[in-house]
């Protein structure tokens, strides 16, 4: 008795200033993460237009989503723009990294050139590449006719059919140097003696990185692609806003942009907020099934 | 030369061969050019004049137009969004380091009831991207006078950026020894003045990491500030570049000078800083 009253003592021995310390993050945590998050949780069991009573409509905003072509549309560009983006992120920046720490000269001012694109801001990133696209006198337009290849010059942005991936390349471009620098300082702690040892096995280039660099790497391919997921599903309104709004016709609509539409063009306070969620949610899944497949093949490796 | 020489006997040494080297080199040059050019071709347009930035694609600018930037500066006024972009960060900064610093010392060093599930908040808000629930947040700061703000939206940048930074330095209060604030304890130093007098001086380096990651992320935002920020007077820096883009769409030469002026002081900063911020990111994903 005496010594679990003891230990409760000790053990809230510094609530006072725990509580005066915890107070000014925890008043903004609570009145700008927490309350949001619940009250959009309870907006999205309404339809409101933003000034009137909402209506309460149980899951129906969720259920008209499943019906909803625009939506549906939204999430398989948001789907196109998660598997593209985590494969050519990851294997570019996994062989970037390979580059860089066989580069022996140079190394340090190449890994900064390359992470250059990381600071800038999407609308800057958006802006330019947007006359890297512009059909009639853009950069790449105008580097395929110097290559003489003006049979491929295409109008990037305004082509529904191909709208979708320019998008995805700019992104790619804007976070090679980040996936790059994470996957460098992984290869970097990797024991040399373990190439050593399959080289002595007689493994080849291929097998060491297969056998060796690959299941030692698994840890920090795990941080990218869990970086590279929340960022192509929901930190992608900046980069589809600045370069197409959506368009052409949806093409390149991603379930943020047509959140912010559905909300402040439509007056759908909340249908919008139940896509948030909605996207929230499939983040998360995908999140834990992703773990749960890569400890898997972890295992396999 | 003789360094470069040693470098590459070393090479030599380790079994690689000088045509590795070269394929290796090669495939960098491509991702530099990859990387670099389009913002070699944004300086050089930005001195061009209009005309020349179509029928000169490619080459470089024939004379310098120093007047792009002065007419951009006035056009975009580049000044006020300046002003606003610092108003914004710099509030957001000073309010995130404030809230985050006694909240990651009191979760990592000490015995308060309900600690475990204050971190387990922490870690689960981590998950959340603000993104998702905009629209509450647009609402709670309308409800709160803080649309048209930069007060307004700098604290919510810095409850949104709290998580993380709670987290962050909970890391390096937890890599100090404890002995060292036993001994202050000893001493008759309350919590307050341990985490003031001791603490402090030595976890700077997670308060400037936490900075740096606020910076990028505050500086460049352009999703909370289309939100809230409606008054074209009060419109940070993305905002302002865009809707220049949109209104002046074919003054090419002005909007590569703008494009210039705002991207070039965010590059100089981070190639001085480069060093302290790979390392802090690397440290921190690395480890994790």
């Amino acid at each position: 008795m005496a010594g679990s009253a003891f230990f409760r003592v000790r053990r809230d021995s510094d609530g006072l200033a725990a509580m005066l310390m915890l107070a000014p993050a925890a008043l903004l945590f609570g009145l700008f993460v927490l309350w949001p998050f619940f009250r959009g949780l309870w907006l999205s069991l309404t339809r409101w237009d933003g000034f009137s009573a909402p209506i309460f409509i149980g899951a129906g905003n969720y259920l008209k989503l499943f019906r909803d072509g625009l939506f549906l549309g939204a999430l398989e560009n948001n789907a196109i723009f998660v598997v593209l983006i985590l494969i050519f992120k990851n294997a570019l920046g996994l062989g970037l990294a390979i580059l860089l720490d066989r580069a022996l000269f140079l190394r340090g001012p190449i890994r900064a050139a390359v992470f250059i694109p990381v600071t800038l801001s999407f609308a800057a990133t958006g802006l330019l590449w947007s006359w890297i696209y512009n059909p009639i006198f853009g950069l790449l337009n105008a580097a395929l006719d110097l290559f003489g290849l003006s049979g491929l010059k295409q109008s990037w942005l305004g082509d529904a059919d191909i709208a979708l991936y320019s998008i995805v390349v700019v992104d790619i471009w804007k976070w090679l140097g980040f996936h790059a620098v994470i996957y460098l300082a992984g290869l970097q702690t990797i024991p040399h003696e373990l190439y050593e040892a399959a080289k002595i096995d007689g493994a080849g280039a291929w097998t060491r990185f297969r056998h060796v660099t690959l299941p030692m790497m698994m840890p920090v391919v795990l941080i990218n692609v869990i970086l590279g997921l929340s960022g192509a599903f929901v930190r992608n309104f900046d980069i589809v806003q600045v370069l197409t709004q959506g368009g052409p016709n949806h093409a390149t609509e991603v379930v943020m942009t047509l959140m912010v539409k559905t909300a402040f063009q439509d007056g759908n306070m909340g249908y919008a907020s139940a896509m948030g969620y909605a996207l929230f949610l499939i983040v998360a899944l995908t999140c834990v099934l992703l773990l749960g497949l890569m400890r898997r093949t972890k295992v396999a490796l | 030369m003789t360094a470069l020489a040693r470098r590459l006997l070393r090479a030599r040494i380790a079994g690689r061969s000088l045509g590795e080297l070269a394929l290796v080199y090669g495939l960098l040059a491509v991702v530099l050019i990859e990387t670099l050019y389009p913002l070699i071709w944004v300086l050089s347009g930005s001195l061009k004049t209009k005309e020349e930035v179509i029928a000169n694609v490619w080459g470089l600018p024939s004379g310098f137009v120093w007047q792009n930037y002065t007419e951009a500066w006035r056009v975009a006024g580049m000044g006020e969004r300046i002003l606003n972009s610092v108003i914004v960060t710099g509030t957001a900064l000073a309010i995130l380091v404030v809230a985050a610093t006694p909240a990651a010392y009191a979760v990592s060093r000490l015995a308060f009831r309900g600690r475990t599930v204050v971190l387990a908040v922490v870690v689960a808000a981590m998950l959340v991207p603000p993104q998702v629930m905009a629209i509450p947040l647009f609402m709670t700061a309308r409800d709160l006078g803080l649309i048209n703000s930069r007060i307004g939206v700098a604290l919510i940048h810095a409850a949104s950026n709290l998580p993380l930074s709670v987290f962050i330095l909970r890391s390096f209060f937890l890599s100090l020894p404890i002995d060292l604030e036993d001994a202050a304890r000893v001493d008759g130093a309350g919590r307050f003045q341990s985490l003031w007098l001791i603490m402090l001086p030595l976890i700077r380096p997670g308060i400037a990491l936490v900075m740096i990651f606020g910076f990028i992320e505050i500086w460049n935002d352009f999703f909370l500030a289309f939100l809230l920020l409606r008054d074209p007077a009060l419109q940070t820096i993305p905002l302002g570049l865009v809707a220049f883009f949109q209104q002046y769409g074919s003054m090419w030469n002005l909007y590569f000078a703008a494009l210039t002026i705002t991207t070039l002081p965010v590059i100089v900063v981070f190639v001085l800083m480069q060093r302290q911020f790979i390392a802090g990111l690397t440290a921190g994903a690395v480890k994790a």
